[in-house]
């Protein structure tokens, strides 16, 4: 097949190499040159505006930082829509709101173009290890075309519903995480600070009905203080934010996930931005802890 | 002086007659002409577009809800400044938003002010608006006049955006000790205790405030018409939890705050008076 990628940066780069690697052609544009040098010497072609990738694809994935960049590939001035091609599939992976992902969505629709959003988990080394869980939303027999390509990137790929149903599944994503990492976190400095071993903590917890992976995995590595990402608490932050204003939209009552935005502000704010989300344990032993 | 006006709600109509009493010849807009009918029935001339008002007046006053209303209005008024206009806009917007407008006009020389205000439509009505606002000090002078007609409180925050940040900062303040007092009521509600009674002797004490007092006393009433829509509450409370995001800042109390508000909208009391944060608290009692 051929596919056009657009958004080449931690999480695209192994995504589309895995597609290249299974045999499809890719179509490439990219906003900074040097994002293409390690598609040199594989099965990839660059192209010098999206309408040119979308002028060559059956199918064009994009993988950029959130709505506003989603909207000028697809629908600014050379995007993926100028080309005037009818019968394209853009399947959009970042993570953007609901809201932003219908809206795109319905004005591709009006000029013939499919839209799939297609958010993922599993960070950088699910990317990498061809092992992400991805959630979409769109027309069945659009999600039915691109599966192939979701089965060479992903372990999962479940159809959640109509356009957007993939990105309010995302956001729920986000705030399971979110939540969780921050519940751990406080578990963990709760015990420490009552001069109890952590490590003791989260192996009683592990057989009981506080068990989960992030208590499980997230926790093993707060105890290894390996606070390398993994999961940027930047993105996780901006993840909330897309939480919240979805809440706002609504008209929902989020009170867990609005604390816990607070604390990824703070985590922001103090320089912890591109550590893991699991430095939320670090905000919080700075802040039990007399300056 | 010349002075456009453009955005006639509860806060701008009361503003504009205001300026109209105190001798100021106005040009006004409005995208339905009917909002205007009480002002052209005093002499005041209607404008065709918002350029056209731009052309004709010295300064521009803006009073409309969103970042996005006051920057299309803006694009269109910088078409029809010259050199030296002011556009004073009264609106709450995002302080960045507030910026970016300011040097839009900047490259043309046309000033702009941010210049949000507190007191609502009662504080509309008396000209006893707190004014605070945001842009170059150099402006005092000529804005002096204008403000003066407006309210009693007028307090130059700092560079263009300072006034929205001051708007946002007293937001949060106020909609956080409405909540307070919201949660005061239902606590002394609960135990079986007069609130009015509470509230009362409260207000002499270190707790007392001007909310507890207006907002308390609504509450102590079950008077929820507006006074101030929740609703408006609600859309700040957007704008400065995002600023918040932006920022890296915690705001941990305005946060459950915000969800407060947002379980008051999904209550479809988002016209009534913020003081509804107190049924908020009653749902399924």
């Amino acid at each position: 097949m051929n596919v056009g990628f657009i958004g080449l940066g931690l999480m695209g780069r192994p995504m589309a190499l895995h597609l290249e690697k299974a045999g499809h052609t890719l179509h490439l544009w990219a906003r900074r040159p040097e994002s293409l040098a390690p598609f040199k010497d594989v099965n990839a072609k660059t192209h010098a505006t999206p309408a040119e990738v979308a002028k060559h694809a059956d199918v064009v994935v994009t993988m950029v930082a959130d709505a506003p960049d989603v909207e000028a590939v697809c629908l600014g001035e050379n995007g993926l829509a100028s080309s005037g091609k009818k019968g394209l599939i853009i399947v959009d992976m970042s993570t953007i709101a609901p809201d932003a992902a219908r809206r795109i969505g319905d004005r591709l629709e009006a000029l013939g173009i499919d839209f799939v959003d297609a958010p993922v988990s599993g960070g950088e080394v699910g990317a990498i290890n061809a092992a992400l869980t991805i959630m979409a939303g769109g027309k069945a027999e659009a999600f039915e075309t691109v599966k192939p390509l979701f089965e060479k990137m992903g372990k999962s790929a479940t159809l959640i519903g109509d356009r957007g149903a993939g990105q309010v599944a995302k956001a729920c994503n986000q705030i399971l995480t979110g939540v969780g990492v921050l519940a751990v976190a406080e578990a963990f400095n709760f015990a420490a600070k009552s001069g109890v071993d952590p490590a003791k903590v989260r192996e009683a917890l592990l057989g009981g009905f506080a068990y989960s992976k992030i208590l499980e995995n997230h926790g093993q590595r707060m105890l290894d203080r390996n606070f390398k990402p993994g999961f940027k608490a930047w993105m996780h932050q901006k993840d909330l934010r897309i939480v919240m204003e979805e809440a706002h939209r609504l008209g929902l009552m989020l009170p867990s996930s609005a604390a816990t935005a607070q604390v990824f502000n703070a985590m922001v704010g103090s320089g912890l931005g591109e550590n893991d989300s699991i430095a939320a344990l670090k905000l919080l032993e700075k802040m039990s802890t007399p300056e | 002086m010349e002075i456009g006006f453009i955005g006639f709600g509860t806060m701008g109509r009361p503003m504009a007659e205001h300026l109209l009493r105190a001798g100021h010849r106005l040009h006004v807009w409005s995208r339905r002409a009917a909002s205007t009918d009480f002002l052209v029935e005093q002499g005041v001339v209607r404008c065709d577009t918002p350029t056209e008002v731009a052309r004709v007046a010295d300064i521009v006053c803006t009073n409309v809800t969103g970042s996005a209303d006051v920057e299309a209005l803006a694009a269109e008024l910088a078409d029809g400044f010259a050199p030296g206009g002011i556009h004073i806009d009264f609106s709450t917007i995002a302080p960045s938003a507030a910026r970016r407008i300011a040097a839009a006009y900047a490259a043309r020389g046309v000033d702009f002010v941010d210049a949000p205000v507190s007191g609502g439509g009662v504080g509309a009505q008396n000209a006893t608006l707190a004014i605070m606002w945001g842009g170059k000090s150099a402006l005092t002078t000529r804005l002096a006049p204008i403000f003066a007609c407006l309210g009693k409180t007028v307090v130059h925050v700092g560079e263009s955006g300072a006034g929205q940040v001051a708007k946002a900062c007293n937001q949060m303040v106020m909609v956080a000790a409405i909540e307070a007092a919201a949660e005061a009521a239902r606590l002394a509600n609960a135990a079986g205790v007069d609130f009015a009674k509470v509230r009362e002797a409260m207000l002499s004490g270190s707790a007392g405030s001007k909310v507890l007092e207006v907002f308390g006393g609504r509450m102590a009433t079950c008077d929820f018409a507006a006074g101030v829509e929740a609703r408006l509450h609600h859309k700040d409370f957007a704008l400065l939890m995002n600023e918040a995001v932006g920022l890296g800042v915690p705001l941990p109390v305005s946060s459950a705050v915000w969800q407060q508000l947002n379980a008051l909208m999904a209550q479809d009391w988002g016209r009534q008076d913020t003081a509804s944060l107190l049924r908020v608290l009653e749902i399924g009692r």
